[in-house]
């Protein structure tokens, strides 16, 4: 094809530079960095993650260790967060919550993808009976507090039938099960209007049987906006606990969970308000963060859509 | 207007079905638990057991009791307490709704005055001082849990406000005074009124762009028409879209409000019914919130043609 250019006046130099090939996520990555709230929010998410994988060789103070020192010490040099009702060093615990806090959020946006995605391609591939139930099941849930299902699930499997131990893996399961439906239904919308296009058409011509289309067509083209969508499911997934726990309904004590702690720490809030304060921050933070990154990956990968 | 009360009496169908089915899956689901609710109950004997279940129609096969409740619930009826015998769910649930039901309205009200106001205010003075703190707070704020909210709420003006005041202007927890109401209804109403806040803005500054606010602009019409009635009426339909969600997520998070604030609503109901096994009570209050959820998202999808003329039913 290059051979087939214009002819150039002879005295013109044709300067003409391939841009550099770009693939969906390299392109995504050089918009992202320019963004740079997302970029805080990254930031703290490696942060987050280097915490928590430090967490599990080291932490000043064993998690669980009570009495270290006088309950309810405030901040000092030796405990920079101070010490809970019990005498717990909270940044021990503040470091154990981290590691809970991405066990919950990345097993769950990978969970929700698992279901939604494959879900979702159907409904919007071979539209008719199938995208009639799948949609059915969507349309319900949205009707919902499906948080609420979430925790009686928790409740029901854990506590009630004694299926699944309560832990992390449980609340996994929970938000899983009641929150795929994001996830199914945007890859629904995709795949309904990725099936229509022209490459698809011309793959489907060539021969290729339903399932190779699904996967190597449609699937890929969706990438983007999916990625979005579970990055978003990992802050809901982390609150979801954050709120099961402060409850009393999620993950059982000496578990350093951060909704816990902060449970913990809401007694004695008058005289000790560290104790609530630094789980509430870490928690915030981290929500904070995973919406940032959330946010400008949506405007990474869809560039039309940014406002 | 016939259309419309056609299409409302057809959503209302809709709602009952999706409450009744919603609130089979926890029947069913709480329903697998072995044992019973009684198991709890020692000093029991073999005889008033049976009596007990038999009251509560505990001995009956699985899908006979399925079908009495469906049918209690299609009168709405929701049986009788586990644990405190003799009471009637549905009453108490109906005077726990309406407790609720104020908490929630005043949170939507912080959500949506606060949210308009301050996305609007954003909008129009895009890039200046007003528009990033707007902007920066709104991007803080929906992402701080209502529950942390509380929690700082508490202890501002539970705790230090009456230190610095000498316990003379606190707010204490509980309910029943008027008093006691903003500081609920701030903590579940912020973190959506910066959803509001951001979604406003953006769909603000797209309408404020467009030909139809510059010939109004150009006709020479006031400044507060143009911007409430020509522009404002326009950017607010994707903010009404959220409205679902939005009362989703109020509902959801009044259940760890009202257990922080110890305001005597479904909320809290819920989470104390779950601790105690109360299962009877568990279903009701999910049986409410589903249909509260429907009732909510009807009321949405009325207000659209009001906003936009364009959508009829």
């Amino acid at each position: 094809m290059a051979q087939a250019a214009p002819v150039a006046p002879p005295d013109l130099e044709l300067t003409y530079e391939m841009p550099e090939q770009a693939t969906l996520l390299s392109d995504a990555w050089r918009r992202l960095r320019r963004n740079r709230i997302a970029l805080v929010g990254t930031v703290i998410i490696a942060i987050l993650f280097i915490t928590a994988l430090i967490s599990i060789v080291w932490t000043p103070y064993p998690v669980w260790l009570q009495a270290v020192g006088p309950t309810y010490q405030p901040p000092s040099g030796a405990h920079p967060l101070g010490l809970d009702q019990a005498g717990r060093d909270i940044l021990s615990r503040i470091m154990g919550g981290a590691l809970i806090t991405i066990e919950v959020g990345i097993g769950s946006a990978i969970i929700v993808s698992l279901i939604g995605i494959p879900l979702g391609l159907l409904a919007g591939f071979y539209r008719g009976k199938v995208d009639t139930v799948i949609s059915f099941f969507i349309n319900i849930w949205y009707g919902i507090p499906d948080l609420l299902v979430a925790l009686i699930l928790v409740f029901v499997l854990s506590d009630a039938l004694h299926l699944i131990p309560r832990g992390v893996f449980v609340i996994i399961i929970a938000f899983s099960l009641t929150r795929w439906m994001d996830v199914a239904r945007l890859v629904r919308g995709q795949s309904l209007a990725l099936r229509e296009r022209e490459f698809v058409e011309a793959a489907r011509m060539a021969g290729a049987r339903d399932f190779y289309l699904l996967v190597r067509h449609i699937f890929p083209n969706a990438l983007g906006p999916i990625i979005v969508q579970a990055t978003f499911a990992i802050p809901a997934a982390v609150l979801f606990e954050a709120f099961l726990s402060f409850l009393g309904l999620g993950l059982p004590s000496p578990t350093p969970s951060w909704g816990a702690m902060a449970a913990d720490g809401y007694h004695g809030m008058d005289f000790a308000p560290h104790i609530v304060l630094a789980p509430t921050i870490a928690l915030s933070l981290t929500l904070m963060a995973f919406n940032w990154l959330g946010d400008g990956l949506r405007d990474a990968f869809d560039p039309r859509m940014r406002r | 207007m016939r259309g419309t009360l056609l299409y409302i009496g057809q959503r209302l169908v809709l709602i009952a079905i999706t409450t009744v089915l919603v609130s089979s899956i926890v029947f069913l689901l709480l329903h697998q638990i072995p044992g019973n609710a009684f198991l709890n109950e020692t000093r029991q004997s073999e005889e008033t057991l049976r009596a007990e279940l038999h009251h509560y129609g505990l001995d009956l096969p699985l899908p006979q009791q399925y079908a009495n409740w469906v049918t209690g619930v299609l009168h709405g009826n929701l049986g009788e307490s586990l644990v405190n015998h003799g009471v009637l769910i549905t009453p108490l649930l109906v005077r726990e709704t309406s407790v609720s039901a104020t908490v929630g309205f005043f949170a939507l009200l912080v959500t949506i005055g606060l949210g308009l106001v301050l996305g609007v205010i954003a909008a129009l003075r895009q890039n200046t001082w007003v528009d990033y703190i707007a902007s920066s707070t709104a991007v803080i704020g929906y992402s701080v849990p209502s529950f942390v909210i509380a929690i700082f709420g508490l202890l501002l003006f539970g705790h230090y406000l009456y230190v610095w005041t000498d316990g003379t202007v606190f707010y204490q927890p509980g309910w029943g005074k008027v008093e006691q109401i903003p500081v609920p209804a701030l903590a579940l109403g912020l973190p959506y009124a910066s959803y509001v806040a951001r979604l406003t803005r953006a769909s603000m500054l797209e309408t404020i762009r467009t030909d139809y606010v510059r010939t109004a602009w150009a006709k020479g019409l006031k400044a507060r028409v143009v911007v409430l009635r020509h522009a404002l009426r326009n950017a607010l339909i994707p903010v009404v879209t959220i409205l679902g969600p939005l009362i989703t997520g109020i509902i959801t998070g009044s259940v760890v409000i009202e257990n922080i604030f110890g305001i005597p609503g479904l909320g809290k109901e819920f989470v104390t019914s779950i601790l105690a096994r109360d299962y009877n009570i568990v279903i009701g209050v999910f049986t409410f919130y589903a249909a509260l959820v429907g009732l909510a998202n009807l009321a949405v999808d009325v207000i659209y043609p009001v906003l936009d003329p364009r959508i009829r039913y």
